[in-house]
């Protein structure tokens, strides 16, 4: 099909002898939120990496647009718009929160590494470009109260705020978050919900690797579950939490999880 | 905009630094000595910060990168005859090529693998030196290196010098101020984060590194035509670690502080007593320094200002004001 797509067809890693994926396939959709879920060591992170180019499948092909990127190094996946966030935010706390953003702009640069070192006008140029395009990310995602203050002053929710600002500053077309609402409170939730259904709105499609079961409810135009490496359903989460495989699997422990 | 928010804070400061060094040095022929040496080193050691304060890359090779502008501008000048200023093009050249080459092939390796890997080229590079007599002179180097034209009297060549260090803080300051610079801090802190977003860590750092062999070699090239003699000796791996030692003591993470960091030792050096136990206060006063400081003396400065400003709110609603500045340049005068 043609179109702008971001998909993982039949992907099989093999780290040695042990299987962590095993012909697992997701679509990920502009506009559209995708949910992937599953337990601890289903193989999400796996997949998550096979989509952005940190791990290169053993086999099975993921394509961008109709366009094989299987095996492409991560900064060329990232150029060729498909960002990521961490679940453990690595940020250099010793920044702020806007020159995390900064960072995130580097696939704008133009002028090249001799420019910078002579400091010719058009890396001058280029660079206050990107100073404004800072400020509008700032603005965009309402970080300009406190933008200026360092990194480890704030909390696991505007850290994670800062991590999605610096991956969809160079215009990213899709985004991969890893598992973003882990560790932060209630109320730091639903602002998280409605900056990701922003980004869906403005086209991006987002793939959501996510425990809490409710935000995927909340948020996910379809979910694909994932359970020791194979896809075992596929679908709207409200047909996935009716549906007896899941819930035997996934939600049983997730509900035994919560309760805990 | 003042000083302080200007975006060549650094340059106008070492510019300030480089005129009084001209301006007092010629007073005494024994100052001289010592400013022209100190300036050469301090281009070095700035070289040394730029890989290992910024991009985190611990290179045990600067030495030698001066050494082969150094050997190159020899080789041109005496054995062809052609003019010192013919030997700079090299000089800078062929150590930031080899720096190029060598940073394609050893920054993928771990951290520590990397510093060894550097220091083994440098070894190997000495030894080339100590052997190949036909074009090093081996063992005996190459003597009667010509001064450079137009700068064969003392306090010229000082000007000289702190011209070329000037020139290399403004260059370094422009990296820093760029999305290049940022994007080699980032490597620094975690290369993963790099990748994501979206810096092609290999190409970056050789580029890094070939500035850094570059401005190594232009020390080169000035220690050359200073001392007039070149060999195996005289910029060894020795000078390479001192040159990281400047850098670290200073604060190599700020532009200016592998300079801070030469005149830092260069002072102490000259003040210490008797030759014999001046190993001894030398590396008292380092390990002192590196307790009390370890990012350095600029950093001990920094953060002695930062405590300042938390504890008067003004300030702190100044600082917050003030447009973005680049992360851990210099914040305040030496």
């Amino acid at each position: 099909m043609s179109g702008s797509l971001l998909a993982a067809r039949d992907v099989r890693m093999a780290f040695g002898g042990v299987v962590a994926l095993d012909g697992a396939s997701i679509e990920v959709r502009p506009g559209c939120v995708t949910g992937l879920i599953g337990r601890n060591g289903s193989g999400k992170s796996t997949l998550f990496n096979c989509l952005t180019g940190f791990l290169k499948p053993t086999a099975g092909v993921v394509e961008l647009d109709g366009r094989d990127i299987t095996g492409r190094s991560p900064h060329e996946v990232m150029r060729a718009g498909v960002a990521r966030t961490f679940q453990t935010p690595r940020i250099d706390f010793q920044t702020t929160g806007r020159q995390a953003v900064l960072c995130g702009l580097y696939p704008r640069v133009e002028h090249g590494f001799l420019a910078s070192l002579l400091g010719l006008p058009r890396a001058t140029r280029e660079e206050r470009v990107l100073q404004r395009h800072a400020d509008e990310v700032v603005e965009r995602m309402q970080m300009q109260a406190w933008s200026a203050s360092k990194v480890h002053e704030l909390s696991m929710g505007r850290l994670r705020t800062v991590e999605v600002a610096r991956a969809i500053a160079a215009d990213a077309r899709f985004m991969l978050l890893d598992e973003p609402a882990a560790g932060i409170g209630r109320d730091e939730i639903r602002v998280l919900a409605d900056e990701i259904r922003g980004l869906a709105d403005r086209g991006i499609g987002v793939l959501l690797v996510e425990h809490n079961f409710s935000l995927i409810r909340m948020l996910c135009d379809d979910v694909t579950v994932l359970d020791t490496g194979i896809v075992i359903f596929r679908g709207t989460p409200d047909e996935a939490r009716r549906n007896d495989l899941v819930r035997q699997l996934y939600l049983g422990a997730a509900a035994a999880g919560e309760a805990a | 905009m003042t000083w302080r928010t200007s975006r060549r804070r650094n340059t106008w400061i070492m510019l300030a630094v480089a005129v009084v060094a001209c301006a007092v040095a010629p007073w005494k022929p024994v100052w001289l000595d010592t400013v022209v040496l100190t300036g050469i080193l301090a281009l070095i050691s700035l070289s040394a910060g730029l890989s290992f304060g910024q991009a985190g890359i611990l290179s045990m090779a600067q030495g030698t990168f001066a050494a082969i502008g150094a050997y190159a501008t020899a080789v041109c000048t005496t054995r062809l005859g052609l003019p010192a200023w013919a030997g700079l093009p090299l000089a800078i050249a062929l150590p930031a090529v080899l720096a190029w080459v060598l940073a394609r092939m050893v920054t993928r390796m771990p951290e520590l693998a990397t510093a060894l890997a550097t220091l083994a080229l440098a070894t190997l590079l000495e030894i080339v030196a100590r052997n190949w007599d036909a074009v090093t002179g081996g063992y005996v180097g190459i003597a009667g290196i010509p001064p450079v034209e137009g700068f064969a009297v003392g306090w010229r060549f000082n000007i000289l010098v702190w011209t070329f260090v000037v020139l290399a803080v403004l260059v370094y300051e422009n990296l820093m101020n760029s999305a290049h610079g940022r994007a080699l801090n980032i490597v620094r802190h975690d290369r993963t984060r790099a990748m994501a977003d979206g810096v092609a860590v290999a190409p970056l750092l050789s580029a890094m590194l070939a500035t850094s062999g570059a401005m190594a070699g232009a020390g080169g090239w000035l220690y050359a035509h200073y001392i007039t003699y070149m060999s195996p000796q005289s910029l060894d791996t020795v000078a390479s670690i001192s040159a990281l030692l400047m850098a670290v003591v200073g604060g190599a993470g700020y532009i200016l502080g592998p300079v801070v960091g030469t005149f830092l030792l260069s002072l102490l050096g000259k003040l210490l007593p008797a030759q014999e136990a001046q190993g001894l206060f030398y590396g008292g006063a380092l390990i002192l320094i590196l307790v009390m400081a370890p990012e350095g003396l600029l950093g001990w400065i920094h953060r002695r200002f930062e405590k300042k400003a938390a504890r008067e709110p003004a300030a702190v609603a100044g600082t917050a004001a003030e447009p973005e500045r680049p992360a851990r340049t210099l914040e305040t005068a030496p």
